[in-house]
């Protein structure tokens, strides 16, 4: 059964019944990832999924693989705490944007600029669902919410934003009603070496219903969303006749054909650029003014925080060979108390 | 025809409750559509309540069980006769 050759979704699948709202978001990324792990050519038992505090943090019960539900916004220093123990393991962090910008932001940025081999899902509804509604670091401005009941003052980020800003070599956006794009980008983020980053845009179906009408309703998605692919202009629309040209260090939606624009003005998307900067502008753009963007918006390669460590140890270790933690204690500087 | 759902389904439970006709069960790997009952919610509604609540597109009309809007109509009668 453990055979790796016919490792299935279903051995994913735990026993546990699922329990989500009908008709959440949650259920997709579920499904997705279920399905892509026994594609991953990992035996099951390396895998370990790690979880905060949430509706999204539920999600290790279902996963028939070894993982830990833990403490409120710090499953990324648990997780990272596993990965440097056992670097050899598959280690995904599912978290969500309470959990991961309000009380665990802290952990969260420094796992970004880590590069640690963790692949941090983050379920961002843009509400607390499990606590029945109230507004989150993601809710927009001016959002009704039951703690915010003459609208949000908050400013909203991005946790993209806040990821690129953190230094993040792998950063991607998806959406839970687009099953082959989000498998796309979950395998992608599956690949990377170091920290992978994935936003999920996810539908909260009792507090939150219809968040992400805008990317997602198919009469008109296709004018509101802008699908990243590497190498290629910045295209989108029904007709895939617009394109995002930049004027300096503006960027703007142009129609191909209007007032002279062709293909050649458009941006092309380069995930793998050495700086961030295309990509930090790609985060800042938002509905309707400028399609929302999903895909890769980043993806470079940078030596992981486990192989340094792995290395720090080995070399120290040759230098002055193995330590002894009883002789360090009773070393250098120290006194008996009378 | 009856609708039918397709492998994209991802258990999410939605539907089920929706059926007019409780022609949605949950089967052994995703939900699935009874064609003896489902009739497309005609006769109960303007449109079917399950693609409409689906929130992955995942419910198609069943190709192998093509059925007019008539025979829909007729399969509705029945399922609601009161046993004489």
């Amino acid at each position: 059964m453990n055979d790796m050759a016919t490792l299935t979704k279903k051995d994913f699948e735990s026993n546990q019944d699922v329990r989500w709202c009908p008709g959440c978001g949650d259920y997709a990324v579920l499904a997705q990832i279920q399905k892509l792990m026994p594609q991953l050519g990992i035996p099951r038992e390396n895998f370990a999924f790690i979880s905060g505090i949430g509706c999204s943090s539920r999600f290790p019960y279902y996963m028939e693989t070894y993982g830990m539900h833990s403490i409120h916004g710090r499953a990324p220093a648990i997780a990272s705490g596993l990965k440097l123990a056992r670097p050899e393991l598959s280690v995904w962090v599912v978290t969500g944007d309470g959990d991961a910008l309000a009380i665990g932001g802290n952990h969260f940025i420094h796992a970004m600029r880590r590069n640690i081999g963790l692949k941090i899902i983050l379920l961002n509804n843009r509400i607390y669902g499990l606590t029945k509604g109230q507004y989150s670091p993601t809710s927009e401005l001016g959002k009704k919410t039951k703690t915010t009941p003459h609208g949000s003052i908050d400013r909203p980020f991005s946790p993209v934003a806040v990821a690129l800003g953190a230094g993040a070599t792998f950063v991607a956006r998806t959406v839970d009603s687009d099953l082959a794009h989000m498998a796309g980008v979950l395998r992608r983020a599956a690949e990377h070496e170091g920290t992978a980053f994935v936003e999920i845009f996810q539908n909260c179906i009792v507090f939150n219903d219809g968040a992400y009408d805008a990317i997602t309703d198919k009469s008109v998605r296709d004018d509101n969303r802008l699908l990243l692919e590497h190498g290629k202009p910045l295209l989108f629309g029904k007709e895939r006749n617009r394109g995002i040209r930049l004027r300096g260090l503006e960027p703007e939606a142009v129609t191909l054909g209007e007032d002279g624009v062709t293909v050649a003005d458009l941006v092309v998307h380069d995930e793998a650029a050495d700086h961030s900067g295309l990509a930090f502008f790609l985060s800042q753009f938002d509905a309707p003014k400028l399609p929302v963007p999903l895909g890769v918006f980043r993806a470079v390669n940078a030596p992981a925080y486990e192989g340094m460590n792995n290395q720090l140890h080995a070399d120290a270790e040759a230098r002055r060979g193995r330590g002894d933690l009883a002789a360090l204690f009773n070393s250098g500087d120290t006194w008996t108390i009378a | 025809m009856a609708l039918m759902i397709t492998d994209e389904c991802i258990n999410c439970d939605v539907c089920e409750p929706e059926c007019p006709n409780d022609a949605i069960s949950q089967g052994d790997e995703i939900y699935v559509i009874d064609t003896a009952k489902c009739t497309e919610c005609v006769g109960h509604y303007d449109e079917s309540q399950c693609v409409a609540v689906c929130p992955v597109d995942c419910i198609v009309a069943d190709p192998n069980h093509a059925e007019s809007q008539e025979q829909l109509h007729d399969k509705f009668l029945r399922l609601t006769a009161t046993p004489a």
